[in-house]
Formats: C-alpha cells, sequence, structure tokens
C-alpha cells in the first residue's frame, strides 16, 4: 500500500510539476491569509497583522524550496530547470548553435551513413527458423579450407545423407540478368535454387508458393519465384503477378510465388536477389554456367542443410568427411587440377550462425568494414574535438557569467551539470540533423540506377547507433571544456580585468585540439591521395586503347524473339549499314567489351606433357574488325579474320598479360588451352595483343589488368551484343545514328546501352571514383572544421588582446606587425599538426606496405593496399593546410590591424 | 520566543501525525492545533512545517486532498494512510520509551 502511494506520490510530482507547485502556492498563501486573520482578530490594524504575518512567514522561496526537497524530485527539476535554461541559451546563440549543429550533423551523418551500409552488408540477421539447426557445407580447395563455392553434383550425394539432415538445399551465387516485363528490359540479380530451398531455412512464401520437384525436372516448363523487394518495388506489390509470364534472360518463365519479406537471398550481403529459378533452368536460361552436367569442379552453389533432430554438428562433420574420402576414391580425376578453383579431397561443415558470408571472406570484410567506420570515425573525432575548441572559447567567454553564479553560491557541480546538459542539448540536435542527412543521403543513392541494389534501410540498429554517438560525443566534447570553464578564479575574473594575463603557454587544451584536428585532417587527405593515386593509374591503364571517335550500342535480340539465324542476318544488316554511315572508319559487333567482360575458367596446355590446371580468365567474343576499331596493337601472330568459322579449328587472341602469366613467354602464338568445363575445346592461341584495361572483371577495381583473352563469335556459336563504331569525327553524333540505324532494321529492338566509348569507360571507373570522391569528401570536411576551430580560436585571442594590441599600436607599431605576431602563432599550431599528421600518414602507409602479404583473402588485392609514398602528394598536402591556416588568420589578424587604438584600449 | 522550546529533530513528524490522527486538517489548523495543545510551549513554524508534510507524503504516511475549510476557503486537508496508522503507533511508543529514558537519567542524577 505504502509502495503505491510513494509511486504514486513521486509520479504526480514529476508528471504534474505545474499543478503541484500551484498547490504549493495556494497553501502557502492560506497559511499567510490565516496568520492574518489571526492577527487581526487579536485586534491588529490589517496592515500591521499582514506586515508581522510577513516577517514571521520568512522567506517563501526557501519554504517552497525546502518542500520540493522534501519531496525527492529536486534533482529532475533542476534538470528540467537546466534543460530550459540551456535551450533558452543555444536559442539566444543561435549563431553558434547552428554551426555545431551543422558540424556535428555532417559527422554523425557520414557515420550513420556508413554504419547502415555496414549494417545492411553485415549486421542484419533474417528470421530463420530455429536457425540453430542450420549448417552450411563446403567442398574444400586443395589446402583444406572451404571453397566459394560446392558443386551441384556434390550437393546431390549430400542430400543423400537423409539420416543425418532432415533437409538439404542449394543456391547459386546471384548472378546479373535482365527481365523484360512491360515493355521495357531491366536488370536483375538471379538466383538458382533446388525446390527444397525455401523448406530447408525454414521459411514460408509471401505469396503463391515455391517451385516444387516436378518443376526442378529438367525440360519441366521455366518457373520463378519473384524477389520481395523486386515484387514491391517494381511491380508495385501486385498480387497478380503471380501466375503471369515474364521474359528472363529472353526465355518466357512463369511466376509462382513472392519469396518472404526477410529473405533477400542465399549469400545475404544487401543484394536483394530478384528472380529465384529452378537449377535445371540454368543451361536454358545463360548458356555459360551448366553446373547440373557440370564436373564435380566448377559450378556455383552453397549448401545448406537442415540438421536432423538428436544430430549433432560433430556427427554431420563425421558423416561429411566419409563422403569426402568416398567422392576422392571415385572421381580421382576430379580432384587433380591445380590452381584457383581446384578441389581437394575435403568437406566442411560449419554452423550457420556462425557464418555471415563465406568462412573465408568474413574475416576480411569485418575488417575492411571496420577500417571504414574507423575513417569516418575520424571525422567524427575532428567534429568533437572541434565543438570542444569553440566551447572553449565560447567558456572563455563566458567566465565573467560562470564566476558571478559560482559568488551567488551555485556549486562547481551544479555548473558543470549545466554546461554538460547545454552540449548534450547540442549534440543531440547533431544527431538528429545527422540523422536527417544520412536519411537523405541514403535516399540519394538509391534514386541512382546501380546495377545492383544494396538495401539500405534504417533500422533500429542504426538509429540507436546514431542516438548512441550524439550522446557521447556529447560527452566528450563537453565535459573538458565545462570544467575548464568552472575552474576560474573568482577575484580576478570579477574584477573585470581588461587586460588579463596572456597565456603564453604552448600547451594547452586549446592549441592541443588544433594540433589533433589538423593533424587528423592531414590523414584523411593522405588517404584521399591515395585512392587519386589509384583511380589515376587505373585510369591510365585503361585508356591504353584509343577511345575517342568511338561508339557503342548494345541491344539484346533475346527479348524480341529471333531465331539465331535470323539474328545473324539481323546483325549482319545492322553492321553494313553503320560502315555505310558517312565518316565512319571501321565498325565490329561483339559480344563485352574491355571494361565489361565475364570470367570463365580454362585450363592451359603446359606443351611439354605437363598436366594441366585450372586458371582463371576474363573473354571476350569479339569479331574482325574489333582490334582495329578500338585500335588495340597487335604484338605477335594475327588478329581473327572472316577464315575463322565454325567448323574450322578454334582460335583465339590473348593479352600480352595472358601470355606471361599463363604461357611464361609474350609470344605465346601457337600453344593452347580449353575451356574447364569442356575437355574438347582445345583452342590455339593465333595472336597476342596489348593489354586493355578490363576493368570491373573480378573485385579488383584499382588493378585492372588481368588475362584476357579474345574467342571470334563467329566460332563460339555466341550472338553478338553490341555493335562499336569509329568515326573520323566527334563520336556523340555517332551515338545518335547508331541508334537511328538499330530502329531502322527493327523498331522493337531494345536499346541496352547507347554511349561513346568515353563515357562508357567513365562509367566503368565508378567504383574507384567513388572512393576517392568519398575520402576526398571526408578529407576536406575533416579539413574544413579544423579551418573552423582555428578561425576560433585565433578571432578570440585577437578579441581577448585588444586592449594589448590597442597599446602597441598606441606605441607606435605597425599593422604588418600586428598581423605577423598573429600569423605566427597559427602557422606554429598548424605547422605543428601538419607535421605529426605528416609523420604519422607515412607510418601508416610504411605499415600497410609491409603488411600486406596476406593478399589471400579471395576478394582481390587492391593495389591500394600497397600505397607508394608520393612526395609530390604530401607536399600538396601540407601546402593545403598551410593554406587553410594562413585564410584562418587572416580575417581577425585583419581586423585586429584596422582597430583603432583608442577604441581598442577603452575596450570594455 | 524564547520560552518556545524548540523542537527536538524528527519529533516535528509524530507531533503532525497525532494531530491528524483525530481528524483531517490543513497546514495552518496543524500549526495552531500544536500550538494549543501544547500551551503555546511548542511553535511550528512554516518553514519546517510544510517540508514536513511535503516528507511524510511523500513517504507514504500521509495523504492530502483539497477541501472547503471552516471559512469556506479552499484548502489542501491531510489525513494519515494506514501505513501512516501503524507508523505512528511504532513513533509513538518509540517516543515513550526516549522520554521515560531521559526522564529516569534525569531524576537519578
Amino acid at each position: 500500500m505504502r509502495l503505491w502511494y510513494i509511486l504514486r506520490s513521486r509520479l504526480r510530482s514529476i508528471l504534474f510539476r505545474d499543478r503541484r507547485e500551484r498547490d504549493l502556492s495556494e497553501e502557502l498563501q492560506l497559511h499567510l491569509e490565516c496568520e492574518i486573520e489571526r492577527h487581526v482578530a487579536d485586534g491588529v490594524p490589517e496592515h500591521e497583522a499582514r506586515h508581522q504575518a510577513l516577517r514571521m512567514f520568512g522567506g517563501v522561496e526557501q519554504i517552497k524550496e525546502a518542500s520540493r526537497d522534501a519531496r525527492g524530485t529536486a534533482a529532475i527539476d533542476a534538470l528540467a530547470r537546466d534543460t530550459r535554461h540551456g535551450l533558452r541559451r543555444l536559442v539566444r546563440d543561435w549563431r553558434f548553435t547552428t554551426a555545431a549543429v551543422l558540424i556535428l550533423g555532417l559527422a554523425i551523418g557520414a557515420n550513420t551513413a556508413i554504419f547502415s551500409v555496414v549494417n545492411a552488408v553485415l549486421f542484419r540477421e533474417e528470421a530463420l527458423a530455429d536457425p540453430d539447426r542450420l549448417v552450411n557445407i563446403y567442398q574444400n580447395d586443395r589446402a583444406g579450407r572451404p571453397l566459394v563455392v560446392t558443386s551441384y553434383s556434390a550437393y546431390t550425394e549430400i542430400a543423400e545423407y537423409t539420416d543425418i539432415f532432415a533437409a538439404t538445399m542449394a543456391g547459386s551465387m546471384p548472378n546479373p540478368g535482365r527481365y523484360l516485363y512491360d515493355g521495357a528490359v531491366r536488370d536483375a540479380v538471379v538466383e538458382f535454387a533446388t525446390a527444397t530451398y525455401l523448406d530447408t531455412l525454414g521459411l514460408r512464401p509471401s505469396l503463391g508458393r515455391w517451385f516444387d520437384e516436378t518443376e526442378e525436372r529438367p525440360g519441366a516448363p521455366l518457373v520463378a519465384v519473384l524477389g520481395y523487394q523486386a515484387w514491391t518495388r517494381r511491380f508495385r506489390a501486385d498480387p497478380s503477378i503471380v501466375g503471369r509470364i515474364i521474359r528472363i534472360e529472353g526465355r518466357p518463365v512463369t511466376i509462382v510465388g513472392i519469396a518472404p519479406a526477410n529473405h533477400r537471398g542465399t549469400v545475404d550481403i544487401g543484394l536483394g536477389t530478384d528472380f529465384w529459378l529452378p537449377v535445371t533452368a540454368v543451361p536454358a536460361v545463360f548458356a555459360n554456367l551448366a553446373p547440373r552436367d557440370a564436373s564435380t569442379i566448377n559450378a556455383p552453389f552453397l549448401v545448406k542443410a537442415r540438421l536432423r533432430e538428436g544430430v549433432t554438428l560433430a556427427q554431420a562433420k563425421a558423416a561429411m568427411d566419409v563422403l569426402a574420402q568416398r567422392l576422392a576414391a571415385e572421381y580421382p580425376d576430379q580432384f587433380r587440377a591445380e590452381g584457383e578453383f581446384a578441389v581437394g579431397p575435403g568437406i566442411t561443415v560449419v554452423a550457420s550462425t556462425d557464418v555471415r558470408i563465406h568462412p573465408q571472406a568474413d574475416g576480411p570484410f569485418m575488417t575492411i568494414a571496420s577500417l571504414v567506420l574507423v575513417i569516418v570515425g575520424l571525422v567524427l573525432a575532428i567534429a568533437c574535438s572541434n565543438l570542444a575548441t569553440l566551447l572553449l572559447v565560447r567558456g572563455a567567454a563566458r567566465a565573467k557569467e560562470v564566476s558571478v553564479r559560482l559568488a551567488m553560491g551555485a556549486t562547481r557541480r551544479q555548473l558543470v551539470r549545466h554546461l554538460l546538459i547545454e552540449s548534450l542539448l547540442l549534440s543531440l540536435a547533431g544527431g538528429i540533423a545527422g540523422c536527417a542527412l544520412a536519411w537523405w543521403g541514403m535516399r540519394a543513392l538509391q534514386g541512382i540506377d546501380f546495377p545492383f541494389r544494396v538495401d539500405l534501410t534504417v533500422d533500429y540498429r542504426v538509429l540507436t547507433f546514431a542516438i548512441l554517438l550524439s550522446q557521447v560525443t556529447g560527452v566528450v566534447f563537453g565535459l573538458a571544456p565545462a570544467l575548464k570553464a568552472t575552474r576560474v578564479d573568482l577575484l580576478t575574473t570579477l574584477r573585470d580585468e581588461g587586460l588579463q594575463p596572456i597565456d603564453h603557454r604552448r600547451l594547452t587544451l586549446k592549441n592541443a585540439l588544433i594540433v589533433f584536428q589538423v593533424a587528423v585532417s592531414v590523414l584523411l587527405l593522405g588517404g584521399t591521395s591515395v585512392f587519386l593515386q589509384a583511380a589515376a593509374a587505373a585510369r591510365a591503364l585503361r585508356v591504353d586503347y584509343a577511345v575517342d571517335g568511338v561508339a557503342m550500342l548494345e541491344t539484346d535480340l533475346r527479348f524480341a524473339g529471333y531465331s539465331e539465324p535470323d539474328a545473324r542476318r539481323l546483325f549482319d544488316e545492322l553492321l553494313r549499314r553503320i560502315e555505310a554511315i558517312p565518316g565512319v572508319q571501321s565498325a565490329a559487333l561483339v559480344r563485352g567489351l574491355p571494361m565489361d567482360v565475364h570470367g570463365v575458367a580454362i585450363v592451359v596446355d603446359g606443351g611439354d606433357g605437363q598436366k594441366g590446371s585450372t586458371l582463371e580468365a576474363a573473354a571476350i567474343d569479339a569479331a574482325p574488325g574489333f582490334f582495329d576499331t578500338l585500335r588495340i596493337a597487335l604484338l605477335h601472330g594475327r588478329v581473327f579474320d572472316l577464315r575463322d568459322r565454325a567448323d574450322t579449328p578454334r582460335v583465339a587472341v590473348i593479352t600480352e598479360r595472358m601470355a606471361r602469366q599463363y604461357f611464361g613467354a609474350v609470344n605465346a602464338v601457337g600453344r593452347r588451352f580449353r575451356s574447364a568445363n569442356d575437355p574438347n575445346s582445345w583452342t590455339e592461341v593465333i595472336g597476342v595483343v596489348r593489354d586493355t584495361g578490363t576493368g570491373d572483371f573480378d573485385d579488383d577495381v584499382l588493378d585492372p589488368i588481368g588475362p584476357l583473352f579474345y574467342t571470334s563469335y563467329l566460332q563460339s556459336g555466341a550472338l553478338p551484343t553490341t555493335v562499336i563504331a569509329r568515326t573520323s569525327g566527334d563520336a556523340a553524333p555517332l551515338v545518335a545514328a547508331l541508334q537511328r540505324e538499330l530502329r531502322a532494321v527493327d523498331i522493337t529492338l531494345p536499346v541496352m546501352t547507347a554511349q561513346t566509348m568515353a563515357q562508357k569507360l567513365e562509367g566503368s571507373q565508378a567504383v574507384p571514383n567513388v572512393i576517392a570522391t568519398l575520402f576526398g569528401a571526408l578529407g576536406s570536411l575533416g579539413l574544413a572544421l579544423a579551418s573552423i576551430g582555428l578561425y576560433a580560436v585565433v578571432a578570440f585571442a585577437v578579441a581577448r588582446r585588444s586592449r594589448e594590441i590597442g597599446i602597441r599600436m598606441a606605441l607606435g607599431a605597425r599593422s604588418q606587425q600586428v598581423v605577423w605576431s598573429i600569423a605566427r602563432g597559427v602557422a606554429g599550431l598548424t605547422g605543428v599538426g601538419t607535421g605529426i599528421g605528416l609523420v604519422l600518414l607515412v607510418l601508416v602507409m610504411l605499415v600497410m606496405r609491409a603488411g600486406s602479404g596476406s593478399a589471400d583473402i579471395g576478394i582481390g588485392s587492391l593495389s591500394v593496399y600497397r600505397p607508394t609514398i608520393d612526395p609530390v602528394a604530401l607536399l600538396a598536402i601540407a601546402a593545403v593546410t598551410a593554406v587553410v591556416g594562413v585564410a584562418a588568420a587572416f580575417v581577425p589578424g585583419r581586423r585586429a590591424a584596422r582597430m583603432d587604438p583608442l577604441v581598442a584600449l577603452r575596450h570594455e | 520566543m524564547s520560552d518556545q522550546t524548540d523542537l527536538i529533530q524528527g519529533t516535528l513528524d509524530l507531533l503532525i501525525m497525532r494531530t491528524i490522527a483525530l481528524e483531517p486538517m490543513h497546514g495552518w489548523a496543524v500549526a495552531q492545533r500544536i500550538q494549543q495543545i501544547s500551551d503555546e510551549l511548542l511553535k511550528v513554524q512554516q518553514g519546517s512545517l510544510y517540508p514536513a508534510l511535503h516528507r511524510l507524503e511523500h513517504q507514504g504516511w500521509i495523504t492530502a486532498e483539497w477541501g472547503t475549510s471552516d471559512a469556506n476557503r479552499r484548502a489542501r486537508f491531510y489525513s494519515l494512510t494506514k501505513a501512516g496508522k501503524r507508523q505512528l503507533e511504532t513513533e509513538v511508543s518509540k517516543w515513550e520509551r526516549l522520554s521515560a529514558g531521559v526522564n529516569l537519567v534525569l531524576k537519578r542524577t
């Protein structure tokens, strides 16, 4: 009972504060009046009675305060009071507030945006039924580490273990594809999966059904399940889509269901899968992937299984070891190949809850994610120290207010609390601004039509992150200035000595903060320069072929329902028309471009009886005229001509990189290699050409030259997709001309891309450009923040020294001398900061150069991991910070120099 | 003033609770009643009365309600809660033991 009273009274005290205050006033008022009446009744005249009563009563406010204290709500009252006061103060100093909120908003916004990307890729979990019983199963490579993929035939063997696994499924890696719907051809992410896929995961389709085993049989009519995101975004969540036919990669496919809302794909890295097709649809839809009949080696599947009730992980591992031994004994040929894709005789079983993307990739992904977070964290650190500087300056300006309050009896604790609440309010506002900025930024990102779509949504984790971040920053940047501001010498401050002792100490908190900001900005600028270097190097490598005057047009005949011979005739017709355009010097049909290639696995013939090894290379289906049009120089042998037809031996032209890397000599003419999937596809090298940047192939965005070979589409049987043409004039009008010719041939054909080659090249460098731009933005943001801090400190120092400056000028100092004395201090601070930053930068680069031997992470080896130390870049960074420092000192310095000595002396 | 006794710390709570145990009353009446009953020996200052009332209310011993006073004025009437009644009994017995003890010491030395 009593507890109830206490709780109720406390709650009332807090919630109905105003009423409680009114009650108290009224109560005291009544008491006073009763007292007066008593005196009047005793015969005292009324005004005398009032006087007496009031005197007896004592301080009304003190009684109120004591009564409030008795209720135990004093602390909350004080908090509310401080908050109101702080808000008023922040509104009054709106210039300072706006600046601070902007600074914080930018920093917290950047952090929140980056975190939400990391969150989308690495942290978001999906709701699976009983996830503890799910395991991931991988075939090992020869070193015994889990491979990226498992073959379909191995999957069928694994699925036989029904005593261990209640259910087993295989899903492919996401593949880029295209679909035609509503008259438009769009990019899509396509996965191939088994009929058991969804049941194994323990999920239910949100609409319709998953495909069943009859639909998985070879030759069955094609069906697909639509991804939930694609359904809501691209089909406006229209339920009647189930049962309709969509053309995927040109093939009619019936949609049978919609995937669960929270399931984004087999490998959930934020790419939402748009379509799931049965595994048997692979050869029908993607001719170059052939898992069902392929060897154990090169089919790209990820296998998951659900353990039977009572079966432990160890039992599953033991069973898979037995299977691995059996496979090794039954198919010795499969395990003989060497190279990157080679399968070793082993199978790894891991609990699904322990894997995010892949056992081998998780570590590096986490490292990269934390690296990125550290980098944006540095910007936040700059913003924090920047605000701390501003607050220090403001605290010094408020020294008088603080000392008056101390003299009036406020405790230091109260004052520190008060100042901290102000900075927490600031950081909260900054956090809200940051969330708004991050939200806006992500919307802008989503608006760009990327070939793939990362699902960025602000979930509770992102919001918690932003709010925690803002509150932590509030304490971090607020505490030191608050402690410093309240440590004042009451007497001197109150006496208002106009000429304060000038602080000649070098190592003040303010100076340290400025030096820190400059140093971190230099680090960020250093990062920018490294990425710019790498991007420039990549550009230099890629433009080793002439793109000026070249235009390209890509179409896709599969969506127009052409038979293959008709398609060939149509392309020949198109080529003839384009060659007839005035000014066109040469034109060629091609499938794939140097910046737009597909990767294949090949086996190289050692020539001297050496056994073949499986290697990775990029391939382009070119045609006679291709090398002329792009002016790619021939080094050895010959390029294709019309003699190389389907009925003549297969030939290929390779790049010098491939020649050197896979054949050991630039002149590899006459050597042989074959596709890893087809033992009868031996192909002879007839020519070696100069390297071109292959760009997006693999993950190696900054090391764009990989082994690449060209085959003739006349031999490979693949249909061309693209026509390129070179003109003697400007390429831009040619783009329009190409489109006109395409329409003239068949008005229904879709235009996938129509660009000048220069534009296409630019677009292929989007990734390094985005990285460099991001770094540049962060670096400039940091530098801008640091210069604001520098400016504030200098301006404040000048204001404080105005009387000293006045005296100096009255005594005959010239304005240059004044400016110089101010500039000297600034130069010192920036100099020290830049120095420290450069030393740190070089150290970081040296560490990266030394420690980058571990390129064995399966996701490429970015050359940026081995940055070269470029003295020009370092000098440029130093120059930039110097210029910013001078600019920050110039304005206040000039104001000081222009000061009228009389005014300055009368200051305050 | 000199003939009035300052209240020992803690006894004010006891007196207030004892006073309002008879009937609910408002602050001024509580002070007056204590003064009257003690033959003007004990005078309760406002500066201690109201904090004490609020403290007791806060501790859940007493509760307050708005009502109308004899002079037809709105006033806050305090009354004991059940827990307050129990608390009063313990406090009274405590006080009796204490004062008996003090009296004995004063008489026998």
